[in-house]
């Protein structure tokens, strides 16, 4: 059974390109396109990885990394996407305790490589 | 009725309308309007409808695009057979215009996501897919938003084939896809820039111009050609962008262009060229410089000053020279100066507000002698001014040559003329100069006498003198000056306000304790007088008889009476031997308390005081409260109302003590008041009851009309009693002798009781029967 990844995006296309590629990669991917969806999947269940864009509704990318390491106290890594030229958002997530950052456009494999090097790391 | 003229004009004036027309137009207008929300509605619904069914494809399209991406040769068999499968799906779902139309859309977003491997792979399926020939077709729409958004498919989509269509547009009288032209060519090929550059006839945004060289810049691979080409531009706007890219890509194989378009007419091309030639710090451009800048804007002097202090030498000092001297703006003369020290560190030194060092070192030589100080001063300044003065008119003289090089039309003698007026001027300036320096030069030398008195004043023994304490003497000095202040004072001063002088050296002073003090007794204080103190507490009432006989009062009231103020004055107060003497005086205790009546009845007392202040009168013999009180009786006689007045109807003493809470009663309560009228009131209520009866409801009336007759006879039977009264107790009446009647007026009188007419005569048969049966 492969490692568990979050895939928090609330573009589908984008998203169901990831989630192609990590299934492809040999990841059991759980797909949420806000929020909400993903504050219930982590009330319920953690996975090996978080992959979460940094705007989404109800629930940014940011706010994600404080409810998992504050209140779920939870080390599990997280990798966060966001549009390129925020540098605010990246130190921000960065301080909150995000494990890596990746800017779009993205490249899938390279993402692939990132969560890959993560879980190792874990 | 209205007349029917009337009614014709009427119908001329007012606009006659059918009212059918107006439910025509209601339900014309009715009509419109459902069918405004009708198109409403079905335009919204069919918008929804496509943009739900564009969702649901994109969902659909998704996964195939991503097995379309992620597809490997090193696939299974299966996932081979998948992939092709796919494919052939995807073919048969682009012959529908919508879904080629979404899967468009669908690879345009992915193309801004995705990057890498993936992306090259999307714009390769793209072409494969032949959607590059739909964007062609929109480039032959006459629409400029089509051919725009075709421009953007190919651009994004990096179809190299769609250069040769795009660059006709460069010069599109659209700008939307004039600039949408400007960034595919450039985008496209690597020789697109030189192309554009090349043709373009249309301004180049500021914006534009920062977009290409974004797309520039975000170019793999990109070698810039030397855009030192484009600086013989016709478009200005082509050497200005040429001049930033070679800036940018640090090409400085176009010097002497560069230095050239120094003399360029546009600021903005002046300002980039000079930035240039400071960037790549161009030496052999200074001449051009210093030769444009005579006749450069502002901003283009501080840049080229700028740049002179970057590449200049020492050789350029002089040219910086003549401009500190030339220059006005503040600016500008402090870019010049800054840039001489640029060049030649520390060469101009500060010179605003600071002072000469003669300044600091004058007090270190204050031992000097008086006179030789004076003299170099007066010296030393006059040759300053003389120094200055002798620079003045030398640069005026120059300016006059440099003005007569320049015109030699001028004359001479106006020149000499000129010379001569600044020389004028000078010997003034010089003038003012000495006057200064000789006043400076004097309050100096008095400075410098004080500080050499003082310094031999220190040096001399003066232990010898008395010590003397320095608080002793201001005290001394303030009393001395305070009692001056007092005599000067008491000249002015006038004491006709004291009420009671009494100054008699045969009386002896007492002095009494004022708390035992229920009389008052007259003392002076006259310092030759001896105080004898006295034990009160033991001898208080002999104490009190010995004074009262001692005082003699009638003597007081003498004085009283028979001295003048100026006396008074003069026994009050007495100067002697530099002391002042005070006599005091008090007034009797039932005088004062008098007094203190009269002033209490003043101030509140009114015409009701009148037989108090006449008893007052009577009482006392003072003649400060007799003057008091009859002042008062004047000013209360003058206030108080007379007789008439007291009860006439306008004065409120007339006025019914019932009439204020008879107007603000209801009716029962006007009842019983006038009940209680009846019972106590007397003729003061007449009027009100009066006005009842005229004004009042019936009952009211009627009631007040029987309290009103009710007070009439009350009013008659007291005047009865008051006349009876009046007879019995006045003493006019009484008289102490009794008339004696002569016989013939007793027959007189006889005769008349029984009448001398018929009347008389029944009265007095009625009397005479009375009597008779009565006995």
């Amino acid at each position: 059974m492969g490692k568990r990844v979050l895939l928090a995006d609330d573009d589908q296309l984008l998203a169901s390109l990831l989630n192609f590629r990590l299934k492809k990669g040999g990841y059991e991917v759980h797909h949420s396109l806000n929020g909400k969806e993903v504050k219930e999947y982590l009330k319920t269940e953690m996975p090996d990885i978080i992959v979460s864009d940094i705007m989404m509704p109800y629930f940014s990318g940011i706010e994600l990394i404080d409810y998992v390491r504050n209140e779920l106290k939870s080390n599990t890594p997280i990798i966060i996407i966001s549009s390129a030229g925020n540098e605010q958002n990246v130190l921000s997530a960065f301080e909150l305790g995000a494990n890596d950052f990746i800017t779009k456009p993205v490249s899938p494999t390279e993402l692939l490589v990132r969560v890959a090097r993560e879980i190792n790391k874990k | 009725m209205i007349p029917p003229r009337q009614i014709k004009i009427s119908l001329i004036t007012a606009p006659e309308f059918n009212l059918e027309y107006l439910w025509w137009l209601s339900i014309l207008f009715m009509v419109l309007a459902l069918l405004y929300f009708i198109g409403i509605f079905l335009i919204r619904n069919r918008i929804t409808s496509n943009s739900g069914r564009t969702k649901d494809k994109k969902i659909e399209l998704s996964p195939m695009i991503s097995e379309f991406l992620f597809y490997e040769d090193s696939n299974s068999k299966e996932e081979k057979m998948n992939y092709l499968n796919l494919k052939i799906q995807i073919r048969e779902l682009i012959k529908d215009n919508f879904d080629r139309s979404v899967l468009t859309e669908v690879l345009l977003d992915l193309r801004k996501d995705l990057s890498g491997q993936s992306q090259t792979v999307l714009i390769e399926l793209y072409k494969d897919l032949g959607l590059h020939n739909e964007a062609f077709e929109k480039l032959a729409s006459r629409r400029w938003q089509i051919i725009s958004s075709g421009i953007l498919e190919l651009t994004t989509m990096e179809v190299m084939e769609s250069y040769s269509l795009i660059i006709k547009f460069i010069n599109h009288r659209q700008g939307t896809v004039r600039k949408q032209a400007e960034i595919a060519v450039v985008n496209l090929k690597e020789e697109g820039i030189g192309y554009f550059l090349d043709n373009t006839k249309y301004k180049i945004s500021e914006w534009q111009q920062l977009k290409l060289l974004d797309v520039l810049r975000h170019k793999p691979n990109f070698e810039p050609p030397s855009f030192g080409l484009w600086l013989t531009s016709t478009n200005i706007h082509v050497v200005l962008f040429s001049l930033r890219l070679i800036k940018y890509y640090k090409q400085s194989d176009a010097e002497q262009s560069i230095i050239t378009l120094l003399k360029h007419k546009k600021r903005d091309i002046q300002a980039e060229a000079i930035d240039c030639i400071k960037e790549f710090l161009f030496v052999s451009a200074l001449p051009t410089l210093k030769m444009v800048y005579g006749k450069a804007s502002n901003d283009i002097k501080i840049a080229i000053l700028d740049t002179i202090g970057e590449i200049g030498s020492k050789s350029d000092v002089e040219f910086l020279e003549k401009l500190k001297k030339k220059e006005r703006n503040f600016n500008i003369k402090s870019k010049v100066l800054g840039t001489l020290n640029k060049i030649d560190p520390e060469s101009i030194l500060p010179t605003k507000n600071i002072s000469s060092s003669d300044y600091f070192s004058s007090e270190v030589e204050s031992d000097k002698d008086v006179n030789d100080v004076q003299d170099d001063m007066a010296n030393e300044v006059t040759t300053q001014s003389l120094e200055i003065i002798s620079q003045n008119i030398n640069e005026v003289v120059e300016e006059l040559i440099v003005e007569e090089a320049n015109e030699p039309i001028i004359d001479e003698q106006i020149v000499r003329i000129n010379s001569d007026e600044h020389l004028e001027l000078a010997e003034q300036e010089i003038n003012e100069l000495e006057y200064k320096v000789d006043t400076n030069v004097s309050e100096e030398i008095t400075s410098l006498e004080q500080s050499v008195i003082v310094d031999s004043i220190s040096e001399i023994d003066l232990s010898f003198l008395p010590k003397v304490d320095n608080d002793n003497i201001k005290e001394e000095e303030a009393i001395s000056t305070d009692l001056e202040t007092v005599l000067e004072e008491e000249r002015v001063l006038t004491f006709d306000f004291l009420p009671l002088i009494i100054s008699n050296p045969n009386i002896e002073e007492v002095k009494i304790n004022d708390e035992d003090n229920d009389f008052v007794v007259l003392f002076s204080l006259d310092e030759d007088l001896e105080i004898e103190p006295i034990e009160i507490e033991n001898q208080i009432d002999s104490f009190q008889e010995n004074v009262i006989e001692e005082i003699d009062w009638t003597n007081v009231s003498d004085i009283d009476s028979n001295q003048d103020a100026e006396v008074s004055k003069e026994q009050l107060i007495s100067f002697e031997n530099d002391t002042v003497t005070f006599s005091a005086n008090f007034m009797l205790q039932d005088e004062l308390d008098t007094m203190v009546l009269l002033e209490n009845i003043a101030e509140m007392g009114d015409c009701r005081e009148l037989p108090m202040l006449q008893e007052l009168l009577a009482e006392n013999t003072s003649p400060l409260i007799l003057d008091r009180t009859n002042e008062l009786i004047q000013r209360f006689l003058y206030q108080s109302p007379r007789p008439n007045e007291l009860f006439s109807s306008k004065n409120d003493l007339a006025e019914s003590v019932f009439t204020e809470v008879y107007n603000h009663s209801d009716k029962e309560t006007k009842l019983i008041l006038l009940q209680e009228i009846k019972r106590i009131g007397d003729k003061k209520e007449i009027q009100l009851l009066e006005s009842i009866i005229n004004t009042e409801s019936k009952t009211l009336a009627k009631s007040a009309n029987a309290v009103l007759k009710h007070i009439k006879s009350q009013i008659v039977v007291a005047n009865v009693e008051e006349i009876n009264t009046v007879e019995n107790n006045n003493p006019l009446f009484n008289v102490d002798f009794e008339l004696c009647l002569s016989e013939a007026s007793k027959r007189m009188m006889k005769s008349n009781e029984n009448g001398s007419t018929i009347f008389d005569q029944l009265c007095s048969m009625s009397n005479t029967l009375y009597n008779k049966i009565n006995g």
